[in-house]
């Protein structure tokens, strides 16, 4: 396994882990924006702009770009989260310049007009195709309520109403303000040819002209929102719990990912345990998701309407009591090796080892082998995992509720 | 890519399947037993997913918590999923941990307490997931369309009713354990880093003596079919097709491949171009293939805003007919290159191989090497595709919409 990294003169990073023993690689360009980088009256722009990455350039039209993936069999696709938007494909060694070249070539797309209208409609409908799932409005609903104020409050889809009101201009302007060079990552993984990656990112990507970007980190609200969505046409209460945690950048974010493993791990955790295994809730789990200068632990629980109140009583019991006394050894030794363990079969694919690779970089420009990752994680004491439970307050929650029941 | 394959059949009937992947330090295991949800009891449907959750409360010298922290010491990730013919216990950790983990498989499969005090929650999460299914209106949808598609009860949904889960008692799942968990028709398939000698003399000592039914044949009746809508005051209208197609034993099985990659296969899909890119009418179109042993079918999904409706299932059935009429010798190329390649990086993955090959185990009797499927690839011709085409038309649909309002469905046949 070898690390590589270099610099266009025009500021554009890229960084490589080489590992031979695969049989793909793959590539991502990672651009530094999301939804906490728009302006309210250009809600979901950066999504929509990611769609309209794919709909051609100078070089090529909508449909070259859709074959061209497809000719190399390549498994490609983009995301758009808060703080990132990240363009990838993984294909056979044989086509990585072809793959570069295209990754590259869309990341100066034309943003066409017609193409602009015609994709409004595919936006839309993805925003009514989120509408229909619960769980997905919560998780959109608890950002909104516990960043109030705070652009990790922002929507990444944005509202049927912004989209609507989107001009392809706003678009061009938000594109020009966002895509510098200095604000993307080309990483690759897997087996690839390093030379010849870089060779071809300079060829496309010199000529993009440098600008400042600039990313507002105020600090996150500690905010104990409570929202009560009444809503009759769900069968179910979905209920977000949602409290601050520690940042990407801070080295506690090694204990807050083992808080939220013994916590709330889909099973043998101890909201498994309290919750799930005595069938008072479906679905009950915590995260911990670490972001720019903020972070959270989320929970989520599902379960009958009438039985929300008490499931939530009964979680918030348990973050408490983990608060006062920790994790057992028992529990502490499980939570890492099943880290680990995820750590290591998500690392055996190039798919899976680009995004890690990839926010390491992104959010705190380092590289670190698998191997010392899972040291570090190894080196946590059951006394950082209790500090960091303390510190942050798990029990301060937000919380919003989405089903039938009246009141909780 | 070196492949690796062995092949031990038990004297009992289990068969064992593994595979040695250079350069991987994880092993994944898939173990299938014959008790799925298709050979639930008249009146006891959702036996089979109680039974899948009902398993892990303990086995052999542990309760519930005594298992899962086994498990989760040990770093195994593991999933256990309710098929037609087959419950599938599914486990993946470091290889050095992989005996450690097959110890406890065979108390989960072999002596699971099934006792009393866990049976009630079990029950309840299976009512709570049934309930939870009118809030995912795009699996309910497909879901509910395989279950129509299929001759009965071969597609049943897993999740039972509310009238067979409400009835359903201790002693009725836990005979649904007894006939199905049984080595006649049970396959256990492990990949990557793995011993192989080894592998055999643990699952010879953990296995070997194990005993239960002759596996139950199911005598399917004619399929439910038909169209149907079911009212929901939902954002989208969710469409959902079943056409006939071949299956994987077919000799036309490969043409049918091809023909679902050159429909949907990617963003230059048929579909793809024509309904989301030219005509902006959905965000998700796709046609999945899918077999069971004896019947298989192209499952169509789009879901669009309702006032859409109507024109997302005439453009959608438009361009599967459309297929026959012809496909370019660019579209042949791009299909065989995508389904090749998905091959390759599907083969790095210990869990996708292990669950690979106790499919084909069932399906085929034997394992298909990357070699051979790639040869079987690359021989498919147009004409081969055409044909396929011809002999199993997109007619006579299956149909299932979940929506504010029912759609025109009289093209369809």
């Amino acid at each position: 396994m070898d690390f590589k990294q270099t610099v266009l003169d025009n500021g554009l990073t890229i960084i490589a882990e080489v590992n031979p023993d695969n049989v793909s690689m793959a590539a991502g360009f990672f651009v530094r924006t999301g939804s906490r980088d728009e302006t309210p009256s250009v809600a979901g722009v950066s999504h929509f702009l990611e769609h309209m990455v794919f709909k051609g350039t100078a070089r090529r039209s909508p449909f070259d770009v859709n074959r061209e993936f497809d000719e190399m069999g390549a498994e490609y696709n983009a995301f758009t989260s808060e703080e990132n938007t990240v363009f990838y494909g993984a294909v056979l060694r044989e086509f990585q310049s072809r793959l570069v070249d295209l990754l590259a070539d869309i990341l100066r797309p034309s943003l066409r007009g017609e193409d602009f209208d015609m994709e409004k409609n595919v936006i839309l409908d993805e925003i009514a195709r989120y509408e229909d799932q619960p769980s997905y409005r919560v998780y959109e609903k608890l950002m909104a309520e516990h960043f109030r104020g705070h652009p990790l409050g922002n929507s990444v889809l944005g509202t049927t109403e912004s989209i609507k009101a989107l001009q392809l201009g706003d678009m061009k302007d938000y594109f020009n303000r966002r895509y510098s060079p200095g604000n993307v990552t080309v990483v690759a993984v897997g087996n690839l040819d390093w030379p010849a990656l870089v060779d071809k990112v300079a060829q496309c990507c010199s000529h993009w002209k440098h600008f400042d970007v600039a990313r507002d980190l105020p600090a996150a609200p500690r905010r104990l929102g409570r929202l009560p969505i009444v809503d009759t046409r769900i069968n179910r209460e979905h209920i977000g719990l949602m409290s601050p945690a520690p940042t990407s950048q801070d080295p506690q974010r090694f204990a807050a990912r083992l808080a939220s493993t013994v916590v709330g791990d889909h099973n043998g955790s101890r909201l498994f345990y309290a919750l799930v295994e005595p069938a008072i809730a479906d679905e009950a789990s915590l995260a911990y998701d670490g972001l720019d200068g903020a972070g959270a632990f989320l929970t989520f629980i599902s379960t009958d309407p009438d039985r929300a109140a008490q499931s939530l009583r009964i979680a918030h019991d348990v973050l408490r009591r983990f608060q006062d006394e920790g994790p057992s050894d028992i529990e502490l030794q499980a939570a890492k090796n099943k880290i680990a363990s995820s750590a290591t079969l998500k690392g055996e694919l190039p798919m899976g080892r680009l995004t890690t690779v990839g926010f390491d970089w992104v959010y705190r420009k380092e590289y670190v082998p698998l191997a010392a990752q899972i040291d570090k994680l190894l080196a946590v004491s059951a006394a950082d995992v209790l500090d960091v439970a303390r510190k942050y307050d798990m029990t301060a929650t937000t919380i919003v509720a989405l089903g039938p029941a009246e009141e909780i | 890519m070196s492949e690796q394959y062995f092949t031990q059949l038990l004297p009992n009937g289990m068969m064992l399947l593994g595979q040695k992947m250079g350069q991987v330090s994880s092993a994944a295991m898939s173990l299938v037993v014959p008790a799925g949800a298709s050979h639930d009891p008249a009146g006891a449907e959702g036996a089979a997913s109680i039974s899948s959750e009902w398993c892990l409360r303990g086995a052999g010298g542990r309760d519930t918590r005594g298992l899962n922290d086994a498990l989760d010491s040990l770093g195994c990730q593991h999933q256990e999923s309710v098929l037609s013919e087959h419950i599938q216990f599914s486990a993946a950790q470091l290889g050095s941990n992989m005996a450690a983990v097959m110890d406890l498989y065979a108390d989960i499969v072999l002596r699971p307490r099934l006792e009393e005090t866990t049976f009630e929650p079990c029950k309840a999460l299976a009512i709570q997931d049934l309930a939870s299914l009118e809030d995912e209106p795009i699996h309910k949808c497909n879901l509910m369309l395989r279950e129509r598609y299929y001759p009965y009860p071969l597609g049943r949904s897993i999740y039972g009713t509310e009238e067979s889960l409400n009835a359903v008692t201790a002693a009725a799942v836990r005979q649904s354990v007894q006939a199905g968990f049984t080595p006649d028709g049970a396959i256990l398939a492990v990949a990557g880093n793995i011993d192989w000698d080894k592998l055999c003399a643990q699952v010879q000592k953990l296995f070997g003596s194990w005993r239960g039914a002759t596996r139950r044949i199911i005598k399917p009746t004619a399929p439910l079919g038909g169209v149907v809508h079911i009212h929901k005051d939902s954002a989208q209208t969710h469409i959902a097709l079943a056409h006939r197609s071949v299956t994987i034993s077919d000799p036309r099985y490969y043409a049918a491949r091809m023909a679902e990659v050159v429909l949907s296969g990617g963003m230059s899909s048929r579909l793809f171009t024509e309904v989301r890119e030219k005509r902006g009418l959905v965000y998700h179109v796709s046609t999945r293939y899918h077999s069971l042993k004896d019947h298989a079918g192209m499952f169509t999904y789009a879901a669009t805003m309702p006032e859409k409706g109507q024109q997302t299932l005439e453009v959608t059935v438009g361009e599967i007919r459309r297929l026959a009429e012809g496909v370019s010798d660019e579209e042949m190329a791009r299909a065989r290159t995508q389904l090749k390649s998905s091959l390759v990086m599907q083969g790095e993955s210990t869990s996708s191989r292990a669950n690979a090959m106790t499919a084909d185990w069932y399906h085929l009797g034997r394992l298909r090497t990357l070699a051979e499927l790639s040869e079987q690839i690359d021989k498919v011709t147009v004409d081969e595709v055409i044909a396929y085409l011809c002999e199993c038309p997109a007619r006579n649909f299956t149909v299932l919409v979940i929506g504010p309002q029912p759609l025109d469905t009289r093209g369809l046949n």
